[in-house]
């Protein structure tokens, strides 16, 4: 019987040699979106050795056209996608090693999941994570495989640090309008084109063919059937603070506050108190059940109160579905998160 | 005459994807900030700027026969 990865073999570049390597490798793959998913499935059954998928969010219905590790039932159970990720993809081959985290990431949380990793793939919707990963990538000479889709649209570039310009060359601060799936929303193509394009890089960086790596970033409408390379041969930026002659890493210096950020693509707002607590689900329940519907799993505990769902985990995120709305979902965390009630429900 | 090409949210906002105009000489921020506020094109100064598909940045000074290329920043995923 021919071996599963016959036909990847018989792939020249990759061959048995590179499989090999593939065999070998680490690969972080930050967020279990739509682009998470996708890149996480196919490096998965190309037989990468080892993943570890990071995300804070749980599976929605609305995230099924696009997400394809998640099925209904794990919307129905709100299942966190990091825990359903890694699932779906032990079923589909278990022979890689997957770490999931259920976690919100900042810098300090990142810089301990990032030793002996090959190479980090972006699947997060948001600049502000990925110029905390850009400085984590520089600090620690690995190189991030940048992916970004919203409409039909996809961007994708390969960063390798000491040859290649690095994000924050190209963006000298972080951008504040971007086109995102919940401005221009999104479609599955989009996604499937960015990912290959973003797996098709790993698969070269990991079997070791670093001189095929595209040198330039690509810019695509699916739609339209549009495809713009952008050279970057001016790119590099010798003043840059993340990758320049004195550096200060910029992102990974970033005080801890209270943050509030709408989630992509959804009615959904995400709240991070200033803090990490313990919560202990018990006492939530007993606070929450007299104003509406509980329900918990270990990873987290949600309830229906008014129009809204309110879900929350462990270390105090909470998340507002039925909201796009910054100040709207903060006046109902204040409702039962207010900094006086917290002491009722933390156990430290 | 510089060509000028716009993408993404930028066409959208402009309904059309080109533009030829006679901007020798200027930089390339020089004409973000007319684009932005002739055409009130929003954010246009956050786009990513290609000069003849390289990378540039907006001191560039742009000369006759140029194409530029106007990305918008994506974020999604």
């Amino acid at each position: 019987m021919e071996n599963r990865y016959a036909k990847q073999e018989l792939f020249s570049p990759i061959g048995r040699e590179g499989q090999n390597l593939l065999q070998t490798k680490h690969i972080l793959i930050m967020g279990a979106g739509a682009l998470g998913s996708a890149n996480a499935e196919m490096l998965v059954r190309a037989g990468i050795g080892k993943v570890t998928i990071i995300d804070r969010d749980i599976v929605e219905s609305s995230n099924l056209h696009r997400q394809q590790l998640y099925t209904e039932k794990e919307a129905e159970k709100h299942t966190p996608k990091a825990i359903a990720a890694k699932e779906r993809l032990q079923q589909i081959n278990q022979d890689t090693k997957i770490d999931a985290f259920v976690l919100d990431a900042d810098a300090a949380n990142l810089e301990k999941l990032i030793r002996n990793v090959n190479l980090i793939i972006d699947g997060t919707d948001n600049f502000d994570i990925r110029f905390i990963l850009n400085d984590l990538s520089q600090k620690h000479q690995i190189p991030w495989i940048f992916g970004a889709s919203a409409g039909s649209f996809g961007m994708t570039y390969t960063f390798i640090p000491g040859k290649t310009p690095c994000l924050h060359c190209l963006f000298p601060s972080i951008p504040g309008i971007g086109m995102s799936c919940d401005s221009s929303g999104i479609i599955g193509p989009a996604i499937q084109m960015t990912a290959s394009y973003q797996t098709t890089e790993a698969m070269k960086w990991l079997t070791e063919n670093e001189e095929a790596l595209r040198t330039s970033l690509l810019f695509f409408d699916i739609w339209h059937g549009q495809q713009q390379t952008i050279g970057m041969n001016k790119g590099k930026n010798k003043e840059c603070l993340s990758c320049g002659n004195n550096r200060a890493y910029p992102y990974l210096n970033q005080s801890e506050t209270a943050h509030i950020d709408v989630l992509c693509g959804r009615d959904t707002v995400q709240i991070r108190p200033s803090s990490k607590k313990k919560y202990d689900f018990s006492h939530i329940a007993k606070h929450l059940q007299s104003h509406g519907n509980v329900k918990s799993n270990n990873y987290v505990l949600t309830c229906l109160y008014r129009d809204y769902r309110i879900a929350v985990f462990h270390d105090g995120r909470v998340l507002i579905h039925g909201t796009k709305k910054k100040d709207e979902a903060k006046s109902i965390y204040h409702e039962f998160f207010a900094e006086t009630n917290l002491n009722l429900v933390t156990k430290e | 005459m510089i060509k000028v090409l716009f993408f993404a949210r930028l066409q959208e906002e402009l309904g059309k994807d080109n533009m030829e105009l006679d901007t020798a000489g200027w930089t390339i921020d020089e004409l973000k900030n007319w684009l932005e506020a002739e055409y009130n094109l929003d954010g246009v100064t956050q786009t990513m700027t290609a000069v003849n598909e390289e990378f540039t940045d907006g001191s560039h000074i742009l000369a006759s026969g140029d194409t530029v290329a106007f990305i918008p920043p994506v974020s999604g995923g």
